[in-house]
């Protein structure tokens, strides 16, 4: 009975309170203005999740975070760099790469209606940290360098990327890019790929 | 330091050391064989050469089937279990782990890459151990590894399962640093977690416990009398102290060349370990026992009366072939002679051929 005398009560007032304020409309979550977009500025910082395939590891998925800037309207050029890891094991060893990808970009890019489509090369160097555990040395009563060891090697490396943008709200953008990679290891070509999602902010 | 400058200098150039799944391996551990003895005075002359090689074999848990370790009942049992039983605390193989060739002067040098697996470990996974024998061995058949025969079996009747009729090794051993818990041995031992010293998994009682990882032990052995008699006191054989050793695996291993014949049932494999027999319906015809010894003995009971004077025809395998027993009964069932419902019972028409007086007499 009270529970029912008590709702009644908050409706009614509810009821009031919406006559006695002519700007509630102004007032909605959502209006005409919350997917405008603006984007005057050349510079464009970027940054998300990227996957790919490990720069000196035969097989896998190297997962992490990357970063970037560029400027330029049609033609761009910037900086990047990206920190991903991976873990794989074989019968002897499980080895752990960290690839830090720095590269120094160009890009060509077209706008078309919210969004912008562009091709993006990028050239520079993935610094490898490799860390190798052998399997079962723990047990067998291993240490140092014969149960585990770390290295580090730079190599050179390229991508090029196909990099979609959709501007969201304000400055914001969600930014999506991927494509083949390659790098050398041992003096041979390894081939891979990575692609990033993220989001963008053009001011 | 030149990877270091590369880097600092945004290096394009490769200083690509990393190895990712490549590179040498290296050994979880490394074990010095070394034979020694006059090898002319003990091969056996073939037309090859011998091609020898060192095999690192784990062992099995095994125990002896009752009719092997019981008190023979007559002459012709005791005949049938020298022909047909393998030592009861000999080291019976379980899996051949690695290989590594001979050198002329006697020398080798196994490289373990992996650890004994679960399985031919003994114990649980806080305390488990797995032994090992060094067997020095004449690779005739060329496989490059120590091939494990089995004995082979005669035919029953019963229609059931394929029977496995077992398979024969070339292969000759030549020497072994673990042939028996009856003689000195030096053993390949791996420890993981606490040591079961009441586990009887080839004990060295009175011998200090092996050392965690990979270690070389050794025990001076004890007899199989006083075997016997520890075990009636539910106890183990003790090993002499002084005769004990654990030792690295930077300790070589020593091992004296010996007579073939002695060594053979090392590349022996037991299908059962449990000392649990599987019985057979004799088939009509006569099997083939040429080179085998027979005997009509008592199916063992253990003193319950269970068996009331039942009699098994119990056949050895040939000579120069691992040793096996096939066990024939008129009346049974395949994992129990003495089974309320027997899977035959042809005690009423035996085959011609069976040899023995009385057969089910229950």
């Amino acid at each position: 009975m009270w529970r029912s005398i008590v709702v009644l009560l908050c409706w009614a007032a509810l009821a009031r309170l919406a006559r006695a304020d002519p700007r509630a409309d102004d007032r909605a979550l959502l209006d005409d203005d919350t997917w405008r977009y603006r984007s005057t500025g050349d510079l464009v910082v970027d940054g998300g999740l990227v996957v790919g395939f490990p720069a000196a590891l035969p097989t896998g998925l190297a997962r992490g975070v990357g970063l970037g800037v560029s400027s330029g309207h049609q033609l761009a050029w910037g900086a990047r760099a990206a920190w991903l890891t991976a873990t794989e094991s074989s019968l002897p060893w499980t080895v752990t790469h960290s690839d830090l990808r720095m590269r120094v970009t160009g890009a060509a890019q077209a706008a078309a209606g919210r969004g912008t489509i562009g091709l993006r090369l990028g050239l520079g160097g993935t610094l490898v940290n490799e860390s190798r555990v052998r399997n079962q040395g723990m047990r067998a009563g291993l240490s140092g360098r014969a149960l585990e060891t770390a290295s580090l090697a730079m190599l050179p490396a390229a991508d090029l990327d196909v990099v979609v943008a959709l501007h969201v709200a304000g400055p914001w953008l969600l930014v999506t890019s991927g494509g083949p990679s390659i790098d050398v290891v041992d003096s041979k070509l390894h081939g891979g790929w990575s692609a990033q999602l993220g989001v963008a902010w053009q001011p | 330091m030149r990877c270091a400058a590369l880097i600092s200098a945004l290096g394009l150039a490769a200083c690509d050391n990393v190895s990712g799944f490549g590179g040498a391996v290296p050994p979880l551990a490394t074990i010095e064989v070394q034979a020694t003895g006059d090898f002319a005075a003990v091969e056996v002359s073939d037309s090859d050469a011998p091609m020898l090689r060192v095999a690192l074999v784990w062992g099995a848990q095994w125990l002896t089937e009752p009719l092997c370790i019981l008190p023979p009942q007559d002459a012709s049992a005791a005949a049938l279990i020298a022909a047909g039983c393998r030592d009861p605390f000999g080291f019976v193989p379980d899996r051949v782990a690695t290989n590594a060739p001979l050198a002329a002067d006697g020398s080798a040098r196994l490289a373990l890459l992996d650890l004994p697996a679960a399985d031919v470990m003994v114990g649980n996974v806080t305390a488990r151990v797995a032994y090992g024998s060094l067997v020095v061995y004449d690779d005739r058949d060329g496989d490059g590894t120590l091939t494990l025969g089995r004995a082979r079996r005669l035919p029953g009747r019963e229609a059931g399962p394929p029977d496995d009729e077992g398979k024969a090794s070339t292969d000759r051993v030549y020497a072994a640093s673990f042939v028996s818990m009856t003689e000195p041995d030096q053993r390949l031992a791996f420890r993981e977690g606490g040591f079961n010293r009441s586990a009887a998994f080839y004990p060295r009682s009175g011998c200090a416990d092996p050392p965690p990882s990979f270690s070389i032990v050794s025990a001076g052995g004890f007899t199989a009398v006083a075997a016997l008699a520890a075990q009636l006191q539910g106890v183990l054989p003790p090993e002499d102290p002084a005769s004990c050793g654990e030792a690295s695996t930077d300790t070589p291993v020593v091992v004296a060349y010996r007579a073939p014949d002695q060594l053979h049932q090392l590349a022996c494999e037991e299908r059962r370990r449990d000392s649990s027999i599987r019985y057979r319906e004799p088939p009509a015809d006569p099997p083939d026992l040429t080179g085998r010894v027979q005997a009509c003995v008592a199916v063992p009971d253990f003193g319950s009366g269970q068996a009331n004077g039942m009699i098994q025809l119990a056949i050895s395998g040939r000579t120069g072939e691992c040793l096996g027993l096939t066990h024939y009964v008129l009346r049974g069932c395949r994992e129990d002679a003495l089974c309320a419902l027997p899977d035959w019972d042809i005690t009423a028409t035996p085959p011609s051929w069976w040899p023995c007086m009385s057969g089910a007499a229950r």
